[in-house]
């Protein structure tokens, strides 16, 4: 498996030279299994540029089909939808798999963000491509794009985001966005999923200090992402969702922080890398 | 007064280093009469740092007071409403205008842009006094020094323009909007492109008109019209119902209403800062060969331009 990730921002996408280096756009990966399947996970306004990416292939000419994984509703997990092109091209096929009580409740939830109050599309129905969407039974494995994928909810401020796991062979990828722990520290069924990961990407938008301020908005620190990963044994961390008003430098400081916070928790072994727009990694 | 931008991107923000110069924020616009409070004109991304900036006087103590214009409620003039920071802060008050809906009320509309599951922090929570304000076409109001008019545009789901004059300064926000000439853009979908040139229905045709010389009118004599110029002429071509305007259509109202400065505004999200600054040039260069008396310039993140006697 490979990781593409294409928008590393939490809440609203941040432009400006000062976010050159990391990226201004909101949450979203790209999972390329070994088969050559992809995966996409969460619709931030990075999903602009995978969508682009994907234009000279099979999704250009009408024959591509993903996998989309939305850990939970919140518009800078949705806002990219609108803008990825390979949704206007009929032929294309995208199965979603989120979080909600059903999986109309689910398809609802999408078409809020299409209604002709906030846009011009009115309705997924008005995109070329085809949905099929699919409420995710927690802690339920089930297999789309050739792997294996669980998804748990993790506690979010009010609400809850699901964290996934994806496994392909031996090596399994997790991804565990917008998560803001009880004391203590992830609950044991989440360790469990989130349990030797080759690669671990976490939420990690605020230092601690900025955190204890903004406790109720459910977002994690440098400090719960290295406690999660050396705690569940994973073989790499990766930082992600950093908050919108962390300029580059903000973000050097927080993996120089979380490096020496993992040395420190035993985790000297386990690698880590600061999501940048960009970045690939092989899981 | 001064009228400074915040955001000049139209559809959806685009950051990275393409944008660096032009700015990837979404429409924000404030203008600020001479001493007095705020008038912002829509609230896309931009309005995240220009609700900072507030913070730094009265609205930080809680006793600002602001109004905010929107044109239409499509994402891209709504997004930066939820991290407004005045909003968070006990004791100031914002007054929200928009369009009146012939089907809900606007605080509805606003209040489902926050609700479960969409963001955390619902409406109803905010700690600021937010007033909604209805609006039909062609009410006048004042808000301060200031008076206000507003004239419909030709967009889906319909979007307002406004004209601000304070301090003997005048300016118009005219975003978003396709030319009169093509399709006339309400509430129904159109799935495909309409024929660009041909022969509309004459009460169609009666319906545009009318809409341009109300925009063309309420734009007389204006120092300052910041217009939708988001599409290159072959992009209108092949896309006349998604509502969005070219330079040429700017500059062909601009001369009628006898402006003095012409700002291109609502950028293309694709649009790269040098490709930006070709259409500048091309539409500045077309401008000075037919001796138009106007300036052109292009909106950009930061530009600040003063208006009247506010020097």
């Amino acid at each position: 498996m490979r990781l593409h990730v294409w928008g590393v921002r939490g809440s609203i996408p941040a432009p400006g030279p000062e976010t050159n280096r990391y990226g201004g756009n909101t949450s979203c990966v790209a999972i390329q299994t070994a088969a050559g399947e992809l995966i996409i996970i969460d619709m931030g306004t990075g999903l602009l540029g995978l969508g682009n990416s994907l234009l000279p292939g099979d999704f250009g000419k009408g024959k591509g089909h993903a996998t989309i994984l939305l850990s939970h509703a919140h518009w800078d997990h949705i806002q990219g939808l609108g803008f990825f092109v390979p949704v206007f091209i009929p032929g294309n096929h995208f199965t979603l798999f989120g979080h909600a009580k059903s999986s109309s409740m689910l398809e609802g939830i999408l078409e809020g963000q299409m209604n002709p109050n906030f846009s011009p599309l009115y309705t997924l129905r008005n995109l070329g491509a085809t949905f099929d969407v699919r409420a995710v039974i927690p802690g339920e494995p089930f297999e789309a794009s050739g792997v294996r994928i669980t998804g748990r909810p993790n506690p979010h401020g009010s609400t809850t985001a699901l964290a996934f796991r994806v496994e392909e062979g031996d090596r399994s990828f997790v991804y565990a966005s917008d998560v803001g722990y009880e004391d203590g520290g992830p609950s044991p069924e989440m360790l469990e999923l989130y349990r030797g990961a080759s690669v671990l990407l976490h939420d990690c938008t605020y230092t601690p200090e900025h955190q204890e301020k903004r406790r109720n908005r459910g977002f994690s620190s440098y400090v719960d992402a290295a406690d999660a990963a050396t705690r569940a044994a994973v073989g790499h961390l990766v930082m992600f969702h950093y908050d919108q008003d962390y300029a580059d430098a903000d973000v050097d400081a927080l993996r120089d922080a979380c490096r020496a916070e993992l040395d420190a928790r035993g985790g000297a072994g386990i690698g880590l890398t600061a999501a940048a727009e960009g970045l690939e990694l092989e899981i | 007064m001064k009228v400074r931008f915040w955001g000049v991107r139209g559809s959806v923000p685009v950051p990275g280093r393409h944008t660096n110069r032009y700015g990837g924020n979404t429409s924000c616009v404030e203008v600020r009469p001479r001493g007095d409070w705020p008038i912002i004109i829509d609230a896309g991304t931009g309005i995240r740092r220009l609700g900072k900036s507030m913070m730094e006087s009265a609205f930080g103590d809680g006793g600002g007071t602001a109004h905010v214009l929107i044109s239409h409620t499509h994402w891209d003039h709504i997004q930066g409403l939820p991290f407004f920071s005045p909003f968070y802060q006990e004791g100031n008050h914002v007054h929200v205008f928009a369009r009146q809906r012939h089907d809900t009320h606007l605080q509805a509309v606003f209040a489902s842009q926050t609700e479960d599951p969409y963001f955390p922090v619902p409406l109803s929570s905010l700690k600021a006094e937010i007033e909604f304000h209805e609006l039909v076409e062609g009410a006048h109001f004042e808000l301060g020094r200031a008076r206000v008019t507003c004239t419909r545009l030709n967009h889906p789901w319909i979007a307002m323009a406004y004209r601000v004059d304070a301090d003997g300064g005048s300016m118009v926000y005219c975003s978003d909007t396709a030319p009169f000439s093509d399709v006339l853009l309400e509430h129904e979908f159109i799935s495909t492109p309409p024929q660009v040139g041909g022969v509309l229905d004459p009460a169609i045709a009666a319906k545009l008109a009318s809409m341009r010389a109300g925009l063309v009118a309420m734009c007389q004599g204006v120092d300052l019209l910041i217009y939708d110029t988001q599409f290159t002429p072959d992009e209108y071509r092949a896309r006349p119902h998604w509502g969005h305007s070219t330079p040429i259509d700017a500059i062909q109202v601009a001369r009628e209403a006898g402006i003095k400065t012409l700002c291109l505004y609502h950028h293309a999200p694709s649009r790269s800062d040098e490709q930006q600054d070709l259409i500048l040039r091309e539409t500045q260069d077309l401008c000075r060969a037919a001796g138009d008396p106007f300036e052109v310039i292009a909106a950009y993140e930061g530009l600040e331009v003063v208006l009247g006697d506010d020097g």
